[in-house]
C-alpha cells in the first residue's frame, strides 16, 4: 500500500459563534471558500491539479445545505474540473474528511486531495437540520440522550468531579492564550477578510484571558435543567442502570465555544509532491473510525485510539502530543485517567474549550496544531482523536517526516 | 318538527334517526342495545348508513349527534382486542371504524356531538370526529381513556385529532397521563366546546350553532391549516416529544410498551397527512394490542377482576352495613372515613383520646375547602356527609349495634385476642368479627373465640381508598354464611376480593415478605443499590424492593420476617436478613417513618439511596460489576421469587386458584402488571423453562429458589396454570 503525507494545512482563526460575532456577516461558503483559496496561493499550486475537495459540515442545511464542498471550491476560484463532496461524521467531520483524503492518496485512486471543514454556527443553529435521533422508537430501542447529558454521564461514572473539569478548563485558556501570544498561530492562520479585502478577523475570538477558577466556579451547570426537569437523564438508565442520579457538573466554561471557522489539509502522495514541490511535512500513519455506546456517546476517543496504535504498529508511549477534543472537559480527562497519561502532552495549545469547537472544521484544525507543535517541540508522532455524535470515535496518528 | 321513519337497515337499532326539514337539521340519537353505546364495528358500519341517509335529505344543513342513554358512548370492552388474534385481520377491524368516523366527519355537512354522562375511549374518539362538542355539566360528565390502563391504544383518531385540535403539548399530556376529566376540566382543556345544564340547553345550542352555517370541516381539513403550537418537525416539537420521552421512561422504567407506542403514534403522525396518519394510529394500535403484555394486563385486570367483582353480587350502591372499627391509628382511621365515604354508619373505638384526635386530624385533612380541587378528594357536602357518619368512641357499648366489627390494632398477637375477648361478647348473633391483620393466623387470634363461625380476616390495603384489593381470610371454621356476608360488604365498599385461607402471612404478605428479602439479599451480594430498584421497576414491579421496606419499615419487616420463620419455616438467615437487622440495630436506620432506612429523608421526603449501604453490605468488598444483562436477571430474580411464593401457596391450598393469586399479587402488592400475576408470568416463561432457571438461581443463590414440587410436576405434565384454551 502506498503512503498519505500532509503537505499543508491552514484554518480560519474562530469567531464567536452567535450574531456579535466577527464572522456572523461571512457566508459559510465564503469562510469555506477562505481556507480552500490559500492553500494552492501558499504552494504555488494550480488548483485544477487538485483531484477532490472533501469537507467536513455538520449541519448541513439551509446555508450548509446540499454539499458546500463543491460550491466553496467554485467560489475559491477553483478549476471547475474540481470535484467536491461534504461528509458528515459529526464532531469529527473535519479528521473524517483528511482520513478519506487520506485513503484515496495511499490507496492510490488519487494523486493530490484537500480535506477540510467548515462550520457557521452563528448562521445555522445547531440542530436546525434535524436528526434521524429525534423518535421515540430509536430513543427506546437504541436510546440517546443530548450531549450535554452524556457528558455529565461520563463525568458521573469516572468520578470527575466539577473541580476537576474547572481545572481543566482553566488550562485550555491558559495554554491557548499563551500560545498565541507566541504567535503559535501564526503561520497556519489565514485572516478572513470583506469583500474589500478588509480584515474581519485574524485571530481567535473566543479566547478568555481573564478565566480564573472563582469565576468558572461561579458558573451554573448548563445540562441540569434538561436533565431533572426535562426528564432527559431517565433516558439513561437502562444502559446505566446503576447511578441513581447523574451530576451535573458541565457549564459553559468547561465546555466547548459554540464558533465560526474553517480549514483545509493538503494531502497527497510522494511522488506528486516531489512533482510539484512540496514538501511533505508529516506521513499519516493510521486513520480509523470505531463505534461505541450511543448513550455514552463520548467514549469513543479511547476504542479508537487503540484501534489506530494497533493498526500503526505503535504503542502509547511512541506517541510524543495528543489532540483530544475537548468538546467538554469530562473527554479529555476520562481520557487521560483510562490511558494513565499526563495532560502534559495533551492539547499543549489550548483547545477547544479556549478557542471553540466549529463541528464540522475541528477535526481538520486538530490535525494542524498537533502538526505544528510537533514542528515546533521538534517531535515525532502524534495523535488527533475526537468524540462523536451517536457514540463514535474517530482517530489519526501522524508522524513527521 | 317533522321526523321521517325510521329508515330500514343498518341504522336501526342502532340509530334513532329523525329531520328535522324547516331547520334542515338531522339528530342521529345512539340507542346502542342494553344501557351502552359501544363504538364497535356494527356501530361503525351504522353510522356510514346512517351518514348516507342524512345526506340524501334535501336541505340538509346540519346533524345532531346525541346519546338516548344516560353515557354517551364507550370503546369496545377491552377483552374484545383479544378476539382477533390475526394482525391483517385486526388492522382491518380498527380501519374500518376509523374510516366510518371519517366518513362523519367529512360529510359536508357540519356535525355537533352532545354530549352527557361517560365518554369513553371510542366514545370519546366519536365525539372528537365531529365539528363541535358541546355538554351536559353534572356530576355524571366524564371525559375519559381508560382502555390505556389495559395497554391499549385509542385507534379510532384520537392520537392523531387531539394534537391536531389541540397542538402537541396538550394531546401529549392528556394522552400519556389520563386522568377523567369532568366538565369545567374539559372545556379548559379544549375538549367540549360549550357546557350546559341540562342536554335540551345543549341541545338548543348545537340548533343555534348549525344555523350559523358554520364550516362543514375540520380545521386540519382546509387548505393552509398549519398544527397548533410548534410545527411537528420543528426542534420545539422535537424538545417536547424528548421531554415526553424522558417523562415516561421516568415513570415506567420502560416496562410497558403501550405509552411508547402511543408516543410514537403522536410523534410519527402528526406531520404526515390526516388519512396516512390514521394509518400509523391503526398499525401501533394493533402492535399494542397484540403484544403480550396487553394481553396479561387485560386477562388480569379485565377478566380477573370482574369475576371477582361479581362473587360480592354487585358493587356497592345501597349503604353498607353500621360497621365498628377497632383502633384508630393510620388504618382504622383510613378504614373508617373510607366505609363513612360508602355510606356506611361507623363507629371509631379506641382507648386513647389522642389517637381518636389524630384520626380527625386525619380526616380533616382528606377535603381541603372549597376552591381547591385535589383529584379523588369527595365535595365538601359528601366529606361533610361522611364524617357525619363516624361516631368515635372510648366506649364499648356503641359496638354493640354493628353487623360487623374490624379490629385494626397493633400486629401483636396478645393485644389482638384482648380485643377480641372485650368485644366479640358484644355482638348481636349473626354479627360478624374480622381482624385487619396482615399476617398472624387467625386460629390464634381467634383460638378463645365464642363463636368462631363468625370470624374471619378482612385483610386491607393503605392506602385504603386507592387500592381495591380485599384479602378475605377463611379460618377454618369460618362459616359460608360469613364469608358471604363479608363479600356483600367488600361490594359495598367497592372492593375486589379475593378468598384466601389461614395461615402467617396469608398470601399477600407472604409474597410482599419474599420480594423485601430477596432486594435485602441482592444488596448484601453487592449489586448496586440503585440498580436493584431500577431493575425491579423495569421489570413492571410499581415500587422497588428497597422503597418498599422503607415504607413499610423495617421494624415490622422484621417482626413479620421473624414470625415467618418461628411458623413457616422460611426464610433461613442470609445475609440479606442480616443487613435488614444491621440496618435496623447498628444504624438505628428503620425506615421513613424513622427517619431514615435504606434511602435517606429530609422531612419526610425521599433524597436518594444512603451511600453507606455498600460498606455496610459487603465491607471492602468491591461492588459487583454491571454488565448489558445485569438489570434483566435482577429484575427476573425479583419476580420469580414471588412466584416460587405464590406456588407454594397455592400449594398449600391458601390460595384456591391461579387467579386469585395473579389478582392479589397485581392489586394489592404492585407486582408487575404486565406479566398478568406471579403464576402467569411463569406461564409466560414456559414452566419447563421457569424450572430449569429456578434450579439454577437455586444452584447459585439457595435453596428459596427451588421449585415446588407442584411447579415441577405441573411442568412435566405440561399443564401451564391457565389452560391454553383461555
Amino acid at each position: 500500500m502506498g503512503e498519505a503525507f500532509v503537505f499543508d494545512a491552514v484554518r480560519t482563526p474562530r469567531g464567536l459563534g452567535k450574531s456579535q460575532g466577527a464572522l456572523y456577516t461571512v457566508r459559510p461558503v465564503e469562510l469555506l471558500a477562505t481556507v480552500l483559496r490559500a492553500l494552492p496561493a501558499r504552494n504555488a499550486l494550480d488548483s485544477a491539479l487538485i483531484e477532490d475537495v472533501i469537507i467536513g459540515c455538520v449541519t448541513q442545511t439551509e446555508e450548509q445545505g446540499a454539499c458546500i464542498a463543491r460550491w466553496g471550491a467554485l467560489e475559491a476560484g477553483f478549476d471547475p474540473r474540481v470535484p467536491g463532496v461534504t461528509v458528515h461524521r459529526y464532531c469529527a467531520s473535519g479528521l473524517q474528511a483528511v482520513n478519506q483524503a487520506a485513503a484515496l492518496v495511499a490507496s492510490g485512486y488519487a494523486e493530490l486531495v484537500v480535506a477540510g471543514g467548515v462550520e457557521s454556527m452563528s448562521r445555522v443553529r445547531m440542530g436546525a437540520d434535524g436528526g434521524a435521533q429525534y423518535d421515540p422508537a430509536l430513543q427506546w430501542a437504541v436510546g440517546s440522550v443530548p450531549q450535554g447529558i452524556a457528558a455529565d454521564l461520563l463525568a458521573t461514572l469516572r468520578g470527575i468531579g466539577r473541580h476537576d473539569l474547572d481545572a481543566f478548563a482553566l488550562r485550555s485558556q491558559q495554554r491557548a492564550v499563551a500560545a498565541r501570544d507566541a504567535g503559535h498561530f501564526a503561520r497556519s492562520l489565514i485572516p478572513v477578510c470583506d469583500v474589500n479585502g478588509l480584515p474581519l478577523l485574524e485571530r481567535d475570538e473566543h479566547l478568555r484571558p481573564d478565566t480564573t477558577l472563582e469565576r468558572l466556579a461561579q458558573l451554573k451547570p448548563a445540562f441540569a435543567t434538561l436533565g431533572r426537569q426535562g426528564a432527559l437523564d431517565a433516558l439513561t438508565r437502562r444502559a446505566y442502570p446503576q447511578l441513581e442520579a447523574i451530576e451535573h457538573v458541565h457549564t459553559a466554561g468547561n465546555a466547548s465555544g459554540i464558533v465560526d471557522g474553517a480549514a483545509a489539509v493538503l494531502i497527497g502522495s510522494r511522488a506528486r509532491g516531489e512533482a510539484l514541490g512540496l514538501r511533505p511535512r508529516a506521513r499519516i500513519v493510521s486513520a480509523v473510525s470505531v463505534g461505541d455506546d450511543p448513550v455514552l456517546m463520548l467514549w469513543g476517543p479511547v476504542p479508537a485510539t487503540r484501534l489506530a496504535l494497533e493498526r500503526a504498529r505503535l504503542t502509547l508511549d511512541e506517541i510524543d502530543l495528543f489532540e483530544v477534543n475537548e468538546a467538554f472537559a469530562a473527554v479529555p480527562l476520562a481520557y487521560a485517567q483510562e490511558f494513565g497519561l499526563e495532560l502534559d502532552r495533551i492539547n499543549v495549545d489550548g483547545g477547544a474549550i479556549a478557542l471553540g469547537h466549529p463541528l464540522g472544521a475541528t477535526g481538520a484544525m486538530l490535525l494542524g496544531t498537533l502538526l505544528e507543535a510537533l514542528e515546533r517541540r521538534g517531535l515525532q508522532r502524534g495523535l488527533v482523536t475526537l468524540c462523536i455524535g451517536g457514540g463514535m470515535g474517530t482517530a489519526t496518528i501522524i508522524e513527521r517526516v | 318538527m317533522s321526523a321521517l321513519p325510521n329508515p330500514a337497515g343498518a341504522i336501526a337499532p342502532a340509530f334513532d334517526a329523525a329531520f328535522d326539514g324547516a331547520r334542515g337539521l338531522a339528530t342521529l340519537r345512539l340507542t346502542g342495545p342494553g344501557a351502552d353505546n359501544v363504538l364497535d364495528e356494527p356501530l361503525a358500519t351504522a353510522l356510514v348508513e346512517a351518514v348516507a341517509w342524512a345526506h340524501a335529505l334535501p336541505g340538509l344543513r346540519g346533524l345532531i349527534v346525541s346519546s338516548a342513554h344516560p353515557d354517551f358512548c364507550r370503546g369496545p370492552d377491552p377483552d374484545r382486542w383479544l378476539a382477533t388474534p390475526d394482525a391483517a385481520a385486526l388492522l382491518a377491524r380498527v380501519r374500518r371504524v376509523q374510516q366510518a368516523l371519517r366518513r362523519l366527519e367529512t360529510c359536508g355537512v357540519p356535525v355537533v356531538a352532545v354530549l352527557a354522562g361517560a365518554v369513553s375511549d371510542g366514545g370519546l374518539e366519536l365525539a372528537l370526529a365531529c365539528h363541535r362538542r358541546v355538554a351536559v355539566d353534572d356530576p355524571r360528565l366524564r371525559l375519559e381513556l381508560p382502555a390505556l390502563g389495559f395497554g391499549l391504544l385509542p385507534a379510532a383518531g384520537a392520537t392523531q385529532r387531539l394534537p391536531r385540535l389541540l397542538g402537541l403539548g396538550p394531546a401529549l399530556e392528556l394522552l400519556l397521563r389520563p386522568a377523567p376529566l369532568r366538565g369545567e376540566a374539559a372545556r379548559r382543556a379544549g375538549l367540549v366546546d360549550a357546557l350546559f345544564a341540562d342536554h335540551e340547553a345543549a341541545l338548543a345550542d348545537a340548533r343555534r350553532w348549525l344555523a350559523t352555517r358554520p364550516d362543514p370541516a375540520q380545521a386540519f381539513d382546509r387548505p393552509g391549516w398549519v398544527l397548533p403550537g410548534p410545527g411537528p418537525r420543528s426542534t420545539a416539537a422535537r424538545d417536547l416529544v424528548l421531554s415526553a420521552a424522558g417523562a415516561l421512561h421516568q415513570r415506567t422504567a420502560g416496562s410497558q410498551p403501550a405509552p411508547e407506542l402511543l408516543l410514537r403514534a403522536v410523534h410519527e403522525g402528526c406531520g404526515l397527512v390526516f388519512d396516512r396518519a390514521l394509518e400509523v394510529e391503526a398499525r401501533l394500535a394493533v402492535n399494542a394490542a397484540r403484544s403480550a403484555t396487553t394481553a396479561a394486563l387485560i386477562r388480569t385486570l379485565w377478566q380477573h377482576r370482574r369475576r371477582a367483582e361479581a362473587l360480592t353480587g354487585g358493587a356497592g350502591g345501597a349503604a353498607g352495613p353500621r360497621v365498628g372499627i377497632l383502633g384508630a391509628g393510620l388504618m382504622g382511621a383510613g378504614l373508617a372515613y373510607h366505609c363513612a365515604t360508602r355510606g356506611c354508619e361507623v363507629v371509631l373505638r379506641d382507648v386513647d383520646p389522642v389517637a381518636l384526635d389524630r384520626a380527625r386530624e386525619r380526616w380533616a385533612r382528606r377535603s381541603p375547602g372549597d376552591g381547591a380541587a385535589v383529584p379523588g378528594a369527595l365535595s365538601p357536602s359528601a366529606h361533610a356527609a361522611a364524617l357525619a357518619r363516624i361516631t368515635p368512641t372510648l366506649a364499648l357499648e356503641p359496638l354493640a349495634g354493628c353487623a360487623l366489627l374490624i379490629e385494626a390494632v397493633d400486629e401483636a398477637l396478645a393485644l389482638k385476642q384482648r380485643v377480641l375477648a372485650e368485644t366479640e361478647p358484644l355482638l348481636a348473633p349473626g354479627a360478624l368479627w374480622a381482624s385487619n391483620t396482615s399476617a398472624l393466623p387467625l386460629a390464634s387470634i381467634a383460638a378463645q373465640a365464642r363463636d368462631p363461625a363468625r370470624v374471619l380476616g378482612l385483610h386491607f390495603f393503605s392506602p385504603v381508598e386507592r387500592m381495591p384489593l380485599l384479602e378475605l381470610v377463611r379460618g377454618a371454621l369460618t362459616s359460608e354464611a360469613t364469608l358471604e356476608r363479608a363479600l356483600a360488604f367488600a361490594g359495598a365498599l367497592g372492593k375486589v376480593p379475593i378468598v384466601v385461607g389461614d395461615g402467617y402471612g396469608f398470601y399477600t404478605t407472604r409474597v410482599f415478605l419474599a420480594y423485601l428479602v430477596e432486594g435485602a439479599e441482592l444488596v448484601a451480594e453487592g449489586h448496586a443499590p440503585a440498580l436493584v430498584e431500577w431493575a425491579a421497576r423495569h421489570a413492571g414491579m410499581a415500587v422497588g424492593p428497597l422503597q418498599v421496606a422503607d415504607e413499610v419499615g423495617l421494624a415490622l419487616a422484621r417482626q413479620i420476617l421473624a414470625g415467618a420463620q418461628q411458623q413457616l419455616g422460611r426464610p433461613a438467615a442470609s445475609p440479606g436478613t442480616r443487613l435488614l437487622a444491621a440496618l435496623v440495630e447498628t444504624q438505628g436506620r428503620g425506615g421513613r417513618a424513622a427517619g431514615a432506612g435504606y434511602y435517606s429523608y429530609v422531612e419526610g421526603q425521599r433524597r436518594g439511596l444512603w451511600p453507606g449501604l455498600g460498606a455496610l453490605s459487603a465491607p471492602g468488598r468491591v461492588g459487583l460489576p454491571v454488565t448489558r444483562d445485569s438489570a434483566a436477571q435482577v429484575g427476573q430474580r425479583l419476580l420469580l421469587i414471588q412466584s416460587v411464593e405464590a406456588v407454594r401457596a397455592l400449594a398449600e391450598g391458601i390460595v384456591t386458584h391461579a387467579r386469585d393469586a395473579d389478582l392479589g399479587a397485581v392489586l394489592g402488592l404492585g407486582f408487575a402488571p404486565g406479566t398478568g400475576g406471579p403464576l402467569a408470568y411463569l406461564d409466560r416463561l414456559g414452566l419447563p423453562a421457569a424450572c430449569a432457571r429456578l434450579d439454577a438461581l437455586a444452584a447459585v443463590h439457595g435453596a428459596r429458589f427451588a421449585p415446588p414440587p407442584l411447579l415441577r410436576e405441573a411442568a412435566a405434565r405440561g399443564e401451564p396454570f391457565y389452560p391454553v384454551t383461555e
